[in-house]
């Protein structure tokens, strides 16, 4: 599914402006030493960390989209660092229980 | 008979702590691994130095294997990656990822050692299967990454990065 298409039916902010990819799995982390070892090129990582730390893990593997959970949206320096790899990033108000729910009855998984 | 096009995998992947300690005698700095439950913090002496902790944070370490031709790359000396954002024009990562061009990032490969006084740094061999394991996975066109030794650094308290550990993430929870 492309993140255009997964904005529209999940109803996910914008923090920036990044490329229209398609979205080939999810990975659920908050831990940079996670990410690098278990998430793949062009997933989407859902994340309750704002930290710019997790850019330059998700950079490394090619994520595709990173979703911030609970309304959180990072710091100026963590936008423009994202934007210049890019790796796009949204915001949902919802919880990572509940945006990964919605995302499982995409068919997304 | 022909090289192998490989195709790296992770193994051995140990999850633990980056430890940091600093020598005042000599300024030096050493890390090392640990797969303690708690980041040790002793302070003790060895031959010259005094080693005090100085921090800990929750890093990864791993090998890489070829899934084709079996081939291990032991990474022991690797004690993490650091995104470079250095812009110093005398530190030669800089001048590497000016270099590199649009699209491409430059990953510095941190061994325990950062004065370098051992001579020692990251295997070649290391770095080669680093950058052919970062890169054989992307999917974006254009996107390359470069990871190089840190013995390229202008200097470990001087050059910019964000180093890929788990330090002070949950302060913001």
């Amino acid at each position: 599914m492309k993140i255009s298409e997964l904005v529209k039916k999940t109803g996910l902010k914008a923090i920036n402006e990044s490329e229209d990819k398609t979205i080939e799995g999810v990975y659920i982390s908050d831990m940079a030493s996670d990410i690098i070892t278990n998430a793949k090129a062009n997933m989407l990582l859902i994340t309750l960390q704002t930290h710019k730390t997790l850019i330059a893990a998700a950079n490394l593997i090619d994520v595709a989209a990173i979703v911030f959970v609970k309304g959180k949206k990072p710091g100026n320096d963590v936008v423009d660092l994202a934007t210049k790899v890019g790796i796009a990033l949204f915001s949902t108000e919802d919880d990572t229980w509940t945006f990964a729910s919605k995302l499982t009855r995409l068919g997304i998984q | 008979m022909t090289a192998c096009n490989h195709k790296w995998e992770m193994i051995d992947i140990l999850y633990g702590y980056l430890v940091v300690e600093g020598c005042p005698r000599c300024g030096g700095r050493t890390s090392f691994f640990s797969t303690e439950a708690v980041a040790p913090i002793d302070e003790y002496k060895e031959g010259d130095h005094f080693w005090i902790y100085l921090g800990s944070s929750q890093a990864v370490k791993f090998n890489l294997k070829c899934t084709k031709c079996n081939e291990i790359v032991h990474l022991d000396d690797l004690m993490g990656l650091m995104m470079s954002t250095c812009d110093r024009p005398q530190c030669e990562v800089a001048n590497i990822a000016k270099s590199a061009g649009k699209g491409s990032s430059v990953y510095v490969a941190l061994c325990a050692d950062s004065t370098h006084s051992s001579g020692k740094c990251i295997s070649e061999k290391g770095i080669d299967a680093l950058n052919q394991y970062f890169n054989q996975n992307i999917k974006t066109p254009e996107k390359k990454i470069l990871v190089v030794p840190c013995s390229k650094c202008c200097g470990i308290d001087v050059c910019e990065g964000i180093v890929i550990a788990d330090v002070g993430l949950t302060d913001i929870y």
